[in-house]
């Protein structure tokens, strides 16, 4: 090559340079390959609902790209104590904190770029089976910042301790960390400490978040604070580097040896990262549990707690199935499997004529002691009475459609639901703040199963317990079933006539197992 | 004067590495001969602005490297080729010259032309874009001295720089320092008598961290004849007779 063909090519900026050498390429392909196996698999298998879908973001994507980020993160910048060009780069204009900026930018190019391509793999997919809603941003936001700050950990460990063991260490160490912030995350509850929730891995949410209600933006907007304080910290104590190394000859030898300038920078990031993340610590230790998530008062805006109008889509003719619209891809299945159960109760008394899907907050919160005006309860309730149900129950073949569901058992727990709420009545609060008396007597039992079987589902199972070593629902599940075979052997009209006079009876837990005709 | 010191020491713990140097260098060719541990690279890393020196006063370019503002124009005016070169090696001869162009602050539009001319002088064209993890020793020590003068330095510090080449690149290099030092303030450290000789206006020999002897080549030859010195070389035979004095009277 002529040095004339080499002078005709463009100058190019050391940033690029270092985009197009960085070893962050050489993972990418490993990145993509875990990400499609564990993130876009599992948010796959989650219900088309934006929100739901985007929690993968931070709980499996930062699990699969944050300890990568670190390793290779400290690997760059251990490059100049491994390769031993220290002092051919001391020797150059450019700062340290200049070249260090380069090669940091350069390995979030690659990891950020490979980072939204598997988040636009999601939204693209969720945009194609959603049947309502938009992206969510929030959660993007986090896992980027979250992302920065697990490659910047790591680029400072690199930078301070350049060694070859360095990367894997910053690897497993953030991984730990990540493992360690998981925990903290899962084991928050209404009414215990809510720092964890600083750690945006946390278990799967349920399954209509985001849809009645907004997802109030509080806990996401603390959680940038903080993983952003913190990366503005590690960022200043990169910058303060030199002056620690050099400090032996004196603080004011350092500063001066450094540039004062730096100096002055450096303890300005370290001291707005710390106050930063400090602030976002004490908020986090706000945090209560609303009907928009959890909200931090001094970030919540009441417009949050609002809920979010829609028109349901519904099914059936005298007995309507309604669904959200963010839920009309379910709405045959639910309308297929409730329609029988609702014809052998119809015409009763208390009998539904309608069933509705209502936000799971309060449904699964309710257990432990959260309830929330105005939000609709699960369960049978108003006049003509209408089914309510939640989608982390009633909709639970949305979930994991891609590793294959059990339709025929979730038909039948979906239709015991409605008849045992018809026939039973409500359940009953238990002594513990997470259970429920919801065993029937064996009379309720005897006439659930007829129900049951006469609506073409399978004889359900109750469990059995025991009081002082005999049933507690009073007669063993041998002489239930027999009894709920002799019900269902009646004829329509007969059963229709001897439930329509005994309902009351059989719903107080009056009528025995010898009563049934 | 491109380098003034003025009883220069560098110590490491109890270890005295340079002890009290004073040396006016101006532009041309200067020769750093002595054996190993005299303090030659030590000297030439505070040369280099990367140590700073223990006790003394030290003015590179009438510029003082202690202060920021000083440091940085000496820099932007320095080339230095260290003993071990350490490279990046996914990137191609081109991008680490360019690399370094870019970190000396070379004017981003003078860089390609800079970097191709670097790179045709130590005479890699044709491996212009391999990358460096298939280079030879010798080769990437060309793309060491290729980066130490794309900036056309008016002061540049060579460590050991022909270590690894081969006897045709040697002669070549030995041209190429002797060109720039038409213009240029070059320090060579070496263990190569030969290269003096071919090469150097001028000779410093250290010895214990001091500069014991000062002057041209053919100085250096005459103490050699005229003294008790050994070697297949006249330079050799001046080298040892200064060190075997120097030894005598420490």
């Amino acid at each position: 090559m002529t040095a004339v063909a080499l002078s005709r090519s463009r100058p190019v900026p050391v940033l690029r340079i270092e985009i197009r050498r960085s070893v962050v390429l050489w993972a990418v392909p490993l990145l993509l390959g875990l990400f499609y196996f564990d993130s876009f698999r599992t948010a796959a298998g989650f219900p088309p609902v934006w929100t739901v879908r985007s929690s993968v973001i931070t709980s499996h994507m930062i699990a699969d790209f944050g300890p990568f980020a670190a390793g290779l993160a400290a690997w760059v910048a251990s490059r100049e104590g491994r390769r031993k060009t220290g002092d051919l780069v001391a020797t150059t204009v450019r700062p340290a904190w200049a070249r260090q900026a380069s090669a940091l930018g350069a390995t979030l190019f690659w990891l950020l770029l490979a980072f939204l391509a598997g988040v636009a793999a999601i939204y693209v997919d969720t945009a194609l089976s959603a049947t309502w809603g938009g992206p969510p941003l929030w959660p993007v936001a986090v896992g980027v910042v979250e992302l920065v700050t697990f490659a910047v950990i790591g680029f400072t460990a690199g930078a301070l301790f350049p060694g070859r063991f360095t990367a894997p260490l910053a690897a497993i160490g953030t991984f730990l960390l990540a493992e360690i912030g998981f925990h903290g995350a899962e084991s928050v509850r209404p009414g215990t400490s809510t720092y964890g929730l600083l750690s945006p891995a946390s278990n799967v949410p349920l399954g209509d978040v985001g849809v009645f209600y907004h997802v109030a933006p509080d806990l996401a907007i603390a959680q940038v604070m903080f993983m952003g304080g913190l990366t503005v910290a590690l960022l200043g104590v990169l910058t303060l580097a030199p002056v620690v190394r050099v400090s032996y000859r004196g603080l004011l030898a350092a500063v001066s040896s450094v540039g004062r300038w730096l100096c002055v920078a450096g303890v300005a990031l370290l001291a707005a990262g710390v106050a930063a993340a400090a602030t976002a610590f004490s908020l986090a230790g706000t945090a209560k549990m609303g009907v928009s998530g959890w909200e931090i008062p001094a970030l919540h805006g009441a417009a949050s707690d609002q809920p979010i109008p829609y028109t349901p889509v519904c099914a059936g003719t005298s007995f309507k199935v309604c669904v959200h619209p963010a839920f009309s891809g379910f709405l045959s299945s639910a309308n297929t499997a409730l329609q029988p159960v609702a014809a052998e109760i119809a015409g009763l008394p208390g009998a539904p004529v309608r069933a509705g899907q209502v936000p799971s907050g309060d449904g699964i919160l309710g257990s432990q002691g959260m309830n929330f005006s105005g939000v609709p309860k699960p369960g049978l309730s108003g006049a003509p009475a209408v089914y309510r149900f939640i989608s982390d129950d009633g909709l639970a073949p949305l979930w994991g459609s891609s590793a294959g569901v059990d339709n025929a058992g979730w038909r039948a727990g979906f239709q015991q639901e409605l008849v045992t709420a018809f026939v039973a009545g409500p359940p009953q609060a238990g002594p513990g703040p997470d259970t429920f008396v919801t065993q029937p007597t064996a009379a309720q039992q005897a006439v659930i199963t007829a129900l049951m079987i006469r609506a073409g589902s399978a004889a359900p199972q109750f469990g059995e317990d025991m009081t002082n070593g005999a049933p507690s629902a009073g007669a063993t599940p041998a002489q239930i079933a027999a009894a709920a075979q002799r019900f269902a052997s009646l004829s329509p009209s007969a059963r229709h006539a001897w439930l329509a006079a005994n309902l009351p009876a059989l719903r107080a837990g009056t009528v025995t197992l010898a009563q049934l005709p | 004067m491109n380098i003034e010191l003025s009883e220069i020491t560098r110590r490491f713990g109890r270890n005295v590495a340079v002890d009290g140097v004073t040396l006016d260098v101006g532009p041309g060719v200067l020769g750093l001969l002595g054996p190993n541990g005299a303090g030659k690279t030590s000297l030439l890393r505070m040369l280099a602005t990367i140590l700073p020196p223990s006790s003394g006063n030290l003015t590179l370019l009438d510029r003082d490297p202690t202060k920021p503002a000083d440091r940085r124009e000496i820099r932007r005016r320095l080339g230095y080729l260290p003993q071990h070169l350490g490279y990046y090696p996914s990137f191609t001869v081109v991008e680490f010259v360019e690399y370094f162009a870019l970190l000396k602050e070379v004017p981003p539009h003078l860089v390609p032309k800079a970097v191709a001319a670097a790179v045709e002088k130590v005479d890699l064209g044709p491996k212009a874009k391999a990358k460096l993890r298939t280079l030879s020793g010798g080769m990437l020590r060309r793309v060491g001295i290729a980066q130490a003068i794309v900036n056309e330095p008016q002061l540049l510090l060579f460590d050991e720089p022909t270590a690894g080449l081969d006897p045709e690149q040697r002669v070549a290099f030995r041209a190429l320092i002797r060109d720039l030092g038409q213009t240029a303030t070059v320090v060579v450290s070496t263990h190569l008598v030969e290269d003096v000789g071919a090469a150097c206006s001028e000779v410093a020999l250290m010895s214990d961290g001091k500069v014991v002897f000062r002057g041209t080549p053919e100085e250096l030859i005459a103490r050699g004849e005229a003294g008790q010195g050994v070697g297949d070389a006249p330079l050799e035979r001046g080298y040892s007779a200064i060190l075997g004095a120097a030894r005598s009277t420490s």
